[in-house]
């Protein structure tokens, strides 16, 4: 199990590496002038030379690419180029915001995504594996932000039940605040819960069918038994790995659910960084994520291994 | 039967949400290989083919899937031609609800007629999903063949790029390539293939691996077959269903990404009435209680997605007995 | 008509003054003109009442907005049913456009100019109705020619930290701003043009003539307002919050807000709010279901698409005020399918205007006939005839004009405003007279770095701009900065690349005009030569839409997204 766990470590300094990279290319393809953008299109060119060199954005590319290592590094990037204060600031306040968000999200859409997929595979091919394999395809195939604004709608403005926003007013307790934060978790169950149900029901079916659990049936052990004990341990894994995949990718693609309910997470931070052109920010939020990506796939692997001793050992072996 | 173990490719995250779905779907095929052994004679596999064909159309769900789908084939081939009005420049009343004036599904912000507009819109969805889904389908074989056939440093180098390419959040590609490149049908085209290449690698990567490890594979080996060889005439075959599969989810999923670039502004371009334009356009209505100019069109996008996956399903049901 | 009276006021005043006295007791400009042009040039309130009352006339000329529809729509974006007379305490929750610059000299964006306005003030600010009024500056008086302006400072005036406000900071802010080259003094004011020998005085010696000057250094101005001596050139609000306003910034933060408190000492009262708070959206739509769901009490700015829920609301009180704010759909007259004018004509003659006004704005706009003179404005001339949608004049232009087949990519910003819905409209009328256009939105880097006014090559500037495409103006009191940089040859936003020796000679009359006469005849000319040129069309003037909850009262906007909560309190 180390081995296997060191060998991950080792190859996501790769990945990392990679990205850091690829994030460097990108972000200087992008035709600018940090200097012009921040003292206006009036100003002398003498101010706009003076601020560039303060930023460095006149340094060659290598020493660029070098700072941007050696800033992945120390997590240090300086400052923002926009708010002039320094990214970390900025970063973390978007995280812990991404991270209530995300937290909240999962925690309503895994229990019954897993509930409806298992409960699906259990009456496969009956109108009620039907209904929650097309409830879930629809749900799924809306975009995030109509369903987000529909539930604004509905639910915040006609009803009144919940606030239309999700930032609490300050000094609001731990309790209110996840009050502001159902609304856009609820959206973010409707889009997943089709993607995880579907999951959950694949792998159950497929664990259904195999011989374990028939030799475990024939052995006379009790269906709960059955289920909890061989099934589930075998069905969830693909579960669990999309999960894991998807942890990531909440943490820096929920741009439309912040914009629509205002909340500056990490994706809507990103979508600023990035229209605004503020470099040291948008790599260090986009780094940020990857390395958030990269943490919840690993974790999501080793549980995998955990349940699933035989992938543990073909990983270490391989 | 077994999970393929969590290699941190295959186990890598997803651009799209609904990506590993299709993902597992395969894996099911990559487990349960389509026979072991290889058809002997051509007569053996038509015949083959044939059957499979018998039990597709006799799964309700492939011949709901194939009616809606042919629904929107029909608005997307008779165009203009066929809806009440011209959904581009026929200008009634804006906003007017479903039922009034004419307008059996209501008129949009600019008084167009939003039952035209969704037939009309068929076409562009119709064009521009599919071949974005080949697209990647074709280039997410190819490295997959490549990565699972040969293994080694080259799966290793184009694995660990594969991951650092997913975990880039899609609004930077998006912001990316609309700077670099504009935006047109084309550069959607391109954008969704794009994104969607490294998740369809994964895939068939994992199902070349399942094969790859089987007899036949090893015994073409020995027969001193070359790789392009065994690629192409042994293992290709029998990962075609992980292909279909993959080319039909990935076509309802296509439609969903271009209407997320659309509402990240890289989209499709107006006065298109492109369903997942339409819904990018006129989503903020639904807070002043105009809520059918979106609904339909996602209701559009909906039942196109639900059709593709029930005919995939079939496919692969029927693929695997 | 008295003409005692008269007589007093002759003696009393300078030649520009009196110039205008004249021109309205010869009936040549409306009361409502009068009123506004006697403010800009300095004459008090009681002295213009005076002279009204001994006119004796009354044509009528009220304030420059109506309202209509739903909601309870108040003129010129002040709702002053009972403003300073409700409920002391509370505090006002707004919905503002995230600010990208808090830098008072080089923001650009609506966001910046709202939330540095409400700790700094302006020598000119808003007056209740809707124009300017005296702000910092107690008054005002031109020379005789408008080349020396002199604002008499307020007396008492404090910083927040406790010293005196003077002239010295006037002279120190208009330095900065002159060195950051700031777009509306640009040419107008150069470096130590502020003599502040007298604490009590700042006086601006200009390079020339300028009847408009202190519009140029009021709340249509957004980056003028008097910023301390040791402010410098890139220190923002939150960095020096330091200011001489109603109001006290306690809690910045760029991402989600800004809190405010009231300023106990301000030279202007007190405040009946306790505190304010500016929640921040980056989407307008997002700003309207805040409202709608009550998590605001006030919203910055909206638009007509998407903010019907507020328009017809009854808990809802519409802030309307006629702006200048329009969009420019520039054709390059230098070069390309456009460069012959008859072909810009025939475009312009596709659009239907009415029906713009009616589905983008329900009405809540003025048409526009391709000049940058709005309806509103000092001397507007409306003898120049409306040009009309004309398929058959088009197609007939086109015809003479040998063109056929004309088929062009129209540049426009993605997701702005009503600017998608337009560029459809414009589509669809092109194509009745066979001019074929293919809609590009493009991100607002895109269109503003590629499309509109690409920064290479550099001479002369937006020469690299595309031959055709949408692009927005904000609110300006007079046309100057709309002449002096999209029309006029070589100007920085000069996209159509329009270069005409006449409208750059009636631009410099009409800079130069300090008389009534003299302003009307170069407004006439202006108009008359851009509605024949067509550098660009101009379907549109629509009006700022803001608002309230009807749970307050008194709060008063401007068209340039800056809220003035001083007078503002609980109902």
């Amino acid at each position: 199990m180390t081995r296997y766990v060191l060998r991950r470590l080792a190859l996501s300094v790769v990945t990392l590496f990679l990205l850091v990279t690829i994030v460097f290319l990108i972000v200087n393809v992008f035709p600018d002038d940090p200097g012009r953008r921040i003292a206006g299109p009036f100003a002398p060119q003498e101010t706009v030379d003076l601020l560039n060199e303060r930023l460095g954005a006149d340094d060659p590319l290598p020493v660029q690419y070098g700072r941007l290592l050696r800033s992945t590094v120390t997590f240090d990037f300086g400052d923002s180029f926009q708010f002039s204060r320094p990214v970390g600031d900025l970063l973390w306040a978007a995280l812990l915001r991404s991270a209530k968000l995300v937290a909240l999200g999962l925690f309503l859409t895994i229990p019954i995504s897993i509930a409806a997929g298992v409960f699906a595979a259990r009456r496969r091919n009956t109108s009620a594996d039907r209904s929650v394999v097309t409830l879930g395809l629809a749900s799924s195939s809306i975009p995030d932000f109509v369903s987000g604004v529909t539930l604004q709608y509905i639910i915040g403005v006609k009803l009144g039940l919940l606030p239309v926003l999700a930032v609490p007013p300050r000094g609001a307790g731990p309790l209110e605040e996840l009050e502001y934060l159902l609304l856009p978790a609820f959206a973010i169950v409707v889009v997943y819960f089709g993607y995880i149900a579907r999951m959950t029901r694949a792998g159950t079916i497929q664990a259904l069918d195999a011989d374990y659990t028939r030799t475990a049936v024939m052995k006379g052990l009790s269906t709960r038994r059955v289920l909890s004990r061989h099934v589930l341990r075998n069905a969830l894994q693909p579960t669990v790995s999309v999960i894991g995949t998807s942890v990531g990718y909440l943490f820096g693609g929920l741009v439309a659910l912040e914009l629509i309910f205002n909340y500056p997470g990490l994706g809507s931070l990103i979508y600023t960084a990035a229209s605004r052109k503020d470099i040291p920010l948008l790599s260090a939020a986009v780094i940020l994520v990857g390395i958030i990506y990269m943490v919840f796939t690993l974790i999501a692997d080793l549980i995998i291994a955990w349940m699933n001793p035989r992938a543990r050992l073909e990983a270490a072996g391989s | 039967m077994n999970i393929p173990l969590p290699d941190p490719a295959s186990a890598a995250a997803v651009v799209d949400e609904q990506a590993e779905v299709a993902a597992h779907d395969e894996l099911i095929l990559a487990g349960t290989p389509v026979g072991t052994k290889t058809f002997d004679t051509r007569a053996e596999r038509r015949q083959a083919r044939k059957e499979r064909l018998q039990l597709l159309i006799r799964r309700p769900g492939f011949i709901v899937g194939v009616l809606i789908l042919a629904v929107w084939i029909v608005c997307a081939i008779g165009g203009y031609r066929i809806t009440p009005y011209d959904p581009i420049n026929d200008f009634a009343r804006p906003n007017l609800p479903p039922g009034s004036g004419g307008h059996i599904l209501g008129t949009d912000q600019l008084g167009r007629d939003v039952l035209s507009r969704v037939m009309a819109g068929a076409r562009d969805v119709l064009i521009a999903a599919p071949i974005a889904a080949v697209i990647s389908v074709a280039f997410g074989s190819l490295f997959g063949l490549l990565m699972g056939y040969y293994r080694g440093w080259l799966d290793d180098v184009l694995s660990r790029i594969i991951e650092a390419l997913l975990s880039i959040p899609v609004i930077l590609v998006a912001l990316l390539i609309t700077t670099v490149l504009g935006s047109s049908r084309l550069v959607v085209v391109g954008t969704v293939a794009l994104l969607f290449t490294p998740i369809v690698t994964r895939t068939i990567r994992a199902a070349v691996l399942a094969e790859a490890q089987l007899d036949y594979v090893t015994s073409a080996k020995l027969r001193g077959e070359s790789g392009f060889f065994i690629m192409t005439r042994e293992i290709m075959p029998n990962i075609t269903g992980t292909m279909v599969v993959e080319l039909t989810v990935r076509i309802g999923y296509a439609v969903f990404t271009m209407a997320t670039l659309s509402f990240l502004g890289a989209g499709i371009q107006p006065p298109s009435p492109d369903w997942g334009l339409t819904i990018s356009e006129t989503y903020r209505l639904i807070q002043s209680g105009q809520w059918w100019p979106t609904l339909f069109p996602a209701l559009a996008i909906a039942s196109l997605v639900i059709a593709t996956n029930l005919v995939a399903d079939s496919i692969e049901a029927v693929v695997t007995t | 008509m008295d003409f005692r009276v008269f007589d007093r006021a002759r003696r009393q005043v300078g030649p520009l003054q009196l110039d205008l006295v004249e021109s309205y007791a010869q009936g040549k400009v409306s009361r409502r003109e009068f009123v506004r042009r006697g403010t800009v040039i300095g004459l008090s309130l009681p002295f213009i009442s005076a002279i009204i009352s001994a006119c004796g006339s009354d044509d009528g000329g009220t304030s420059g907005t109506t309202g209509t529809g739903g909601g309870d729509t108040t003129a010129a974006g002040t709702d002053t049913t009972a403003a300073g007379s409700g409920t002391a305490g509370g505090t006002i929750k707004i919905a503002a456009q995230k600010p990208v610059s808090v830098d008072p000299v080089a923001m650009q964006d609506l966001g910046g100019y709202g939330l540095v306005a409400q700790v700094f003030e302006f020598l000119v600010t808003l007056g209740e109705n809707g124009e300017i009024a005296p702000g910092l500056a107690a008054s005002w008086e031109p020379n005789e020619d408008g080349s020396v302006w002199t604002f008499n400072l307020q007396p008492d005036v404090k910083w927040q930290d406790g010293t005196d406000f003077t002239s010295e900071a006037v002279a120190a802010t208009m330095d900065r701003l002159v060195e950051a080259g700031q777009s509306g003094l640009k040419g107008v004011i150069t470096a130590g043009a502020v003599d502040s020998s007298d604490p009590t005085k700042a006086v601006f010696t200009l390079t020339g003539p300028n009847g408009n000057f202190p519009y140029l250094v009021s709340v249509f101005n957004a980056q003028t307002p008097i910023t301390p001596v040791d402010y410098a050139i890139g220190t923002t609000l939150d960095q020096n919050s330091n200011g001489t306003g109603p109001w006290k910034l306690v809690d910045y933060n760029p991402s989600t807000g800004a809190r405010f408190e009231r300023n106990d000492t301000w030279w202007g009262g007190q405040t009946l709010l306790d505190s304010t708070e500016f929640q921040f959206f980056d989407e307008i739509g997002t700003m309207v279901t805040a409202m709608q769901g009550g998590a605001v009490d006030a919203i910055v700015q909206f638009q007509v698409i998407g903010g019907d829920a507020l328009l017809n609301s009854p808990d809802f009180t519409v802030l309307e005020v006629e702006s200048s704010t329009h969009r420019q759909i520039w054709m390059r007259c230098d070069t390309g399918q456009f460069a012959d004018k008859a072909v810009r004509q025939a475009l312009a003659f596709t659009f239907d205007r009415e029906q713009m006004v009616e589905t983008l704005f329900r009405g809540r706009a003025s048409v526009g006939n391709d000049h940058v003179i709005a309806p509103f404005m000092e001397g507007y001339d409306d003898t120049v005839p409306q040009r009309e949608k004309d398929i058959e004049k088009a197609k007939q232009l086109l015809a003479d004009a040998g063109v056929t087949n004309l088929t062009a990519t129209l540049h426009a910003t993605a997701a702005f405003q009503e600017i998608p819905e337009l560029a459809q409209l414009i589509k669809s009328g092109a194509e009745e007279a066979g001019i074929n256009l293919e809609i590009a939105l493009e991100s607002l880097d895109t269109f503003y770095g590629a499309q509109w006014c690409p920064a290479e090559p550099p001479d002369p500037p937006c020469s690299g701009a595309a031959e055709l495409g949408i692009v927005d103006y904000g609110h300006r009191p007079t046309p100057d900065v709309f002449l002096n940089a999209a029309l006029f040859t070589n100007g920085v936003w000069n996209s159509s690349q329009y270069s005409s020796p006449e409208l750059d000679a009636a631009f410099k009359e009409y800079q130069a005009a300090v008389g009534v006469d003299a302003h009307q005849a170069a407004n006439k000319k202006i108009e008359t030569i851009l509605n024949e040129d067509v550098p660009v069309g101009l379907p549109y003037f629509y009006n700022y839409l803001s608002g309230n909850s009807t749970n307050f009262q008194g709060v008063r906007v401007s068209a340039l997204g800056q809220m003035f909560l001083e007078k503002a309190s609980q109902v």
